[in-house]
């Protein structure tokens, strides 16, 4: 049940990222994505390969639905999923794999989570900007960038938390 | 069970790699700016790669390039021998004089083992009698003399070293009137010599080039020696000058053996 749900709100929040992508457009400098928040949340059951492998379809339906570069999301989204055991043990510690528990903001602490959310978001962000810009932009430039969209998706990955995060949706 | 640990963790490198090489190639596909990006990036690590073989590859090479080099060292300084003996016929018969240097032939050499820190120090060099080296021949490099071949066996030779107090060679001090003397090494450093026997009415500059005379029959003329720097007069007779040498005895590999071919000729004093 539990988990029919939380893929339930992930396909809604992937639809949300399709509309945020193609008609909420602040500038094409700003890049808001909530994609590396839902693969964080992606249950650790479901293991590194497959968390890489929905995070690749992800990234795909995204660049084919919103008119972006093809592959970029995807390009970003899959070290995130990569990198989601390394953060969730660095931030949560590795008892959650003992047991194969998911985290809960409320019961492993809200600022944990908001940790792990950052950095899932810093590394999406600092990749897109990267692979986006292709070198073709000063650093300053890119960087400026990144601040920006790394501020403003992380905010946004915060409010989807709620929606994301197994105890907040009982 | 420590190795079974590893083969989740080298599956997730592999779907990772093959994920990422599948996004790039989309972005390659899809991008110009991306294009040019990832080909330029290509390009950057090809050419390093290729750079870093080719860098192994010419280390390799570089032994058998010295030996390529040498031997064309050598066959330069013949050629450069031949011209000076026609130039000097040339000379020489205007002035209805019928002499003969049949000059000098030079066969190129590796030093296997040198001794430096002794009174007497030696060369083994890698060519004997078979290689067409004879006793009694020089020892050169473009940076000065190095010895004189004392023994000769079918594929390696043995010569003193410059650096042996028993061994003086024919110099001369600046131009082609400049004053003759002796060299010999001072004994103590293995790029410092003494010039003996210049007299005192010569004039010369510290920094003035020390040559070869060709009076010896070892050596060829002209061969560059090293430069004078100090001077101190002998029993109040003559000059004797610090040589500092141009050529370093710690860095000696490949060398040339120079014979006179009337050498023999001339000690049995058929000339």
């Amino acid at each position: 049940m539990r988990r029919s749900g939380f893929w339930a709100v992930y396909l809604l929040l992937l639809l949300a990222q399709l509309l945020l992508s193609s008609f909420f457009s602040i500038s094409p400098y700003v890049t808001l994505s909530i994609l590396p928040v839902m693969v964080l949340c992606i249950s650790i059951r479901v293991g590194t390969t497959g968390a890489m492998l929905i995070a690749f379809a992800t990234g795909l339906v995204v660049d084919y639905l919103s008119e972006g570069l093809i592959g970029l999301n995807a390009f970003a989204l899959v070290p995130v999923a990569f990198l989601r055991n390394p953060i969730i043990g660095l931030v949560f510690g590795n008892e959650l794999f003992a047991r194969k528990e998911d985290f809960y903001p409320r019961r492993n602490g809200m600022w944990k989570t908001v940790l792990a959310t950052v950095l899932a978001q810093a590394v999406f962000t600092l990749l897109y900007v990267w692979a986006d810009g292709a070198a073709a932009n000063p650093f300053w430039f890119d960087a400026a960038r990144w601040a920006v969209s790394f501020v403003s998706g992380s905010l946004l990955s915060l409010i989807c938390l709620r929606s994301l995060a197994p105890d907040t949706r009982k | 069970m420590r190795r079974r640990s590893w083969i989740p963790a080298l599956i997730n490198l592999a779907v990772f790699i093959a994920l990422e090489a599948a996004c790039v190639h989309f972005m390659f596909r899809n991008g110009e700016l991306q294009k040019a990006w990832l080909a330029k990036g290509a390009h950057a690590v090809t050419g390093t790669f290729w750079g870093g073989v080719q860098s192994v590859t010419e280390f390799f090479s570089l032994r058998g390039t010295n030996r390529a080099l040498a031997e064309e060292n050598a066959a330069l300084r013949a050629e450069l021998e031949r011209t000076r003996a026609m130039f000097r016929e040339a000379c020489i018969d205007t002035m209805k004089y019928h002499g003969a240097s049949r000059g000098y032939e030079y066969i190129w050499a590796e030093a296997v083992r040198l001794s430096r820190n002794r009174q007497h120090n030696y060369i083994i060099l890698n060519r004997g009698f078979e290689d067409g080296v004879k006793e009694k021949s020089g020892v050169i490099t473009s940076c000065g003399v190095v010895g004189i071949v004392e023994a000769v066996s079918a594929h390696h030779s043995f010569a003193f070293s410059f650096m042996n107090s028993d061994i003086s060679i024919s110099a001369r001090l600046g131009g082609e009137q400049g004053a003759v003397g002796p060299l010999v090494w001072d004994g103590r450093n293995s790029n410092k010599a003494v010039l003996k026997e210049i007299p005192l009415q010569y004039r010369f500059q510290p920094g003035d080039t020390v040559y070869t005379s060709g009076h010896s029959l070892l050596f060829p003329a002209d061969i560059p020696l090293g430069v004078a720097g100090e001077s101190r007069m002998v029993n109040g007779a003559t000059n004797e000058i610090k040589v500092t040498l141009f050529q370093d005895f710690r860095s000696i590999r490949y060398v040339s053996i120079v014979h006179n071919k009337s050498l023999q000729e001339i000690e049995e004093g058929s000339l």
